[in-house]
């Protein structure tokens, strides 16, 4: 079973996804502000991150670089979750490093489909 | 008196050649000098009619003099046909000094009574000139020059004794006494008149800076207001969206519950739920995206993307909502559309935005999607059109249909979308990306939207912010009225100069 680490500070939010994601066969674990999912990266090791932007003093971003920056943490794909969709923060995204991007509320099939692709992408076997 | 004068201003005005007439300044100086040289003769030649009735034998002298006064009312003619208005205000003020000392040293030198005319030279002559330093050392040494000549002649020469009595040659200074008061006088009432426009002219002035200013400071209060409220829609619109994220996320959740379970009932209602929340959602994104716009505050982020897979995805989204109510969704991008160079993510909410308006507005059509390049000199432009088969838009509301809450009140406003915000947006976000968006439609055949872009946007933001530029406007049109008075100021002779240079400062205050 894949694992993926919810990082979103708001509690509606986190249980909806919590729960339909588990649904959809993920082990899920979830943690409510940045520090706690830096924490979380290392000590689950999940195979995907999802990581919203918008959380309290350490934002996404900076959650996402503080895990690309520790070595055991880079590898793990972390899809960026943002309010409303703004250009600029897609073009963040891909540059802070993470491996998609999409916005809230989630459209569940479409971010299966981004959570697929990512999982794929990672587990290819080494050439 | 002000009637009086605006007549005798049209009259003399016929004398004035265009170029003089196009400068405000040298047109007063010259309407000075019009009214000297037609009327100056009328009461100058009172002085040799007075001769010749006085004198016991009058002369050639007289004559001479009665022709060099008249020669006068040559002046204003010549002017008109030459123009050479600093040449004749010499010869005029050469004619005149001419005439006086003529007449001075037939009858009498110092004690002539047509001596008090000398105090007219000078008044007469700056009355011309203007401000021009040049032109007043030319007058001065020409009157002095004259005046040593005079006085050279006067000694050298034997002047001829008038042979007039004593009684005649009082009546004689008398007649040139008054005839050169009422001459000065005249001369004076129209500086006078010419005086007080001027003053008038700076009062207009001021006014137009206390209404620049207030002017400004209304922009800066309007911009504050409008940039707080900004903010505020910005923040209530975040706020809005986290619980709408949950009414959203969790009907979704227990719709898939339902639908699993088979319960159309309550599929239909969490559907309702679900489908209102999302409406819910676009006009709050909407909302905060005008307010953004609006505020300046709307990023642009350019990308390359190929025009034709980027409408196949956009009519993607929109496929379903195209079955549902039965229309027929095709993608018509042109051989060779290629790529475009634009934020892509505007572009698709704009494209998003003019699909969802068409199949709202269409039952059992065709709605096409279709792209175009046009080669132009100045950097290619992409249209995108989006045309249905719907019901049509009456001409006279193609304006109002890109207003926000313009359709207030409007029957068909429902029909179209309640406040507008869609299209609203739309076309400021096309503006954004240096594009529009038209519309043409006939009812009953339908519409078609076409966003036109260029292929290739420049770098940085447009800013589009109607209120704000008609403000500027009228600002910009109320300095350059003020600016058009302080030139007239500037260039105004005498008492104003250090005036005009204290209303520099203040100008330069309210630019600052």
């Amino acid at each position: 079973m894949r694992k993926i680490l919810l990082v979103e500070d708001n509690e509606n939010n986190r249980d909806m996804l919590t729960r339909r994601l588990t649904r959809q066969g993920f082990e899920v674990c979830s943690a409510v502000d940045g520090p706690a999912g830096v924490a979380m990266a290392s000590s689950e090791s999940p195979d995907l991150i999802l990581m919203d932007i918008a959380l309290g003093e350490m934002d996404g971003w900076e959650a996402t670089l503080l895990i690309k920056a520790a070595p055991e943490t880079a590898s793990i794909p972390v899809i960026a979750l943002t309010a409303h969709a703004l250009s600029s923060d897609r073009a963040k995204s891909v540059e802070i490093g993470c491996a998609d991007f999409d916005t809230k509320p989630v459209d569940l099939p479409r971010l299966l489909g981004k959570i697929k692709a990512c999982l794929e992408a990672w587990n290819r076997p080494p050439v | 008196m002000n009637k009086t004068l605006a007549g005798l201003n049209n009259l003399v005005d016929w004398f004035l050649p265009p170029e003089i007439a196009a400068d405000r300044e040298v047109r007063k100086q010259a309407r000075m000098f019009l009214y000297s040289h037609l009327f100056g003769p009328v009461i100058g030649n009172s002085v040799p009619l007075a001769f010749y009735f006085l004198s016991p034998k009058p002369g050639v002298d007289i004559a001479i003099l009665a022709a060099s006064i008249s020669a006068f009312w040559i002046y204003p003619f010549v002017l008109r046909a030459t123009g050479r208005y600093n040449l004749l205000t010499v010869l005029s003020v050469e004619n005149l000094i001419f005439s006086i000392l003529w007449s001075c040293y037939f009858h009498g030198g110092v004690m002539s009574p047509t001596l008090p005319w000398t105090l007219t030279i000078p008044l007469l002559a700056f009355f011309y000139i203007g401000p021009s330093a040049r032109m007043r050392a030319i007058i001065l040494s020409q009157l002095a020059i004259n005046l040593a000549i005079f006085y050279y002649l006067y000694q050298t020469t034997s002047p001829p004794s008038g042979g007039m009595s004593a009684g005649a040659t009082q009546a004689l200074g008398l007649v040139s006494t008054i005839a050169a008061s009422l001459y000065v006088t005249m001369m004076a009432l129209f500086y006078a008149n010419a005086l007080a426009s001027q003053v008038e002219l700076e009062g207009e002035m001021r006014q137009h800076q206390i209404t620049a200013s207030a002017l400004r400071q209304a922009t800066e209060d309007a911009k504050r207001a409008s940039a707080a409220k900004s903010e505020f829609v910005a923040k209530m619109s975040h706020e809005l969206r986290t619980p709408l994220n949950a009414v959203i996320g969790y009907s979704e959740m227990l719709l898939e519950d339902a639908i699993d379970e088979q319960d159309d009932t309550v599929a239909s209602d969490l559907k309702r739920i679900h489908e209102a929340g999302h409406h819910l959602l676009k006009l709050v994104n909407e909302v905060l995206d005008l307010s953004k716009i609006d505020a300046g505050k709307m990023e642009v982020f350019n990308e390359f993307a190929d025009c034709a897979p980027l409408l196949q995805k956009a009519a993607q989204t929109y496929r379903q909502a195209a079955r549902q109510a039965k229309n027929e969704l095709r993608v018509e991008a042109e051989a060779g559309v290629g790529v475009i160079y634009t934020d892509v993510m505007k572009l698709n909410q704009t494209i998003g935005e003019l699909l969802d308006n068409a199949i709202k507005h269409t039952r059992e059509g065709t709605i096409t999607l279709a792209a175009s390049r046009t080669r132009r000199p100045q950097g290619d432009e992409i249209a995108i059109s989006v045309r249905d088969t719907g019901a049509g838009i009456a001409k006279e509301r193609f304006e109002s249909l890109f207003e926000q809450f313009s359709a207030a009140g409007d029957v068909s406003s429902t029909k179209y979308g309640g406040a507008n915000l869609g299209l609203s947006l739309s076309r400021k976000l096309c503006h954004l990306l240096q594009g529009d968006i038209t519309v043409e439609s006939e009812i009953g055949q339908g519409s078609c939207f076409t966003i036109r872009m260029p292929a290739s946007a420049g770098a940085g933001p447009a800013e589009d912010d109607a209120e704000n530029e008609e403000v500027a406007a009228a600002l910009a049109a109320a300095e350059a009225r003020s600016r058009d008075l302080l030139a007239i100021l500037a260039v105004a002779g005498n008492g104003p100069g250090a005036r005009s240079s204290n209303v520099s400062t203040e100008k330069a205050a309210v630019n600052a």
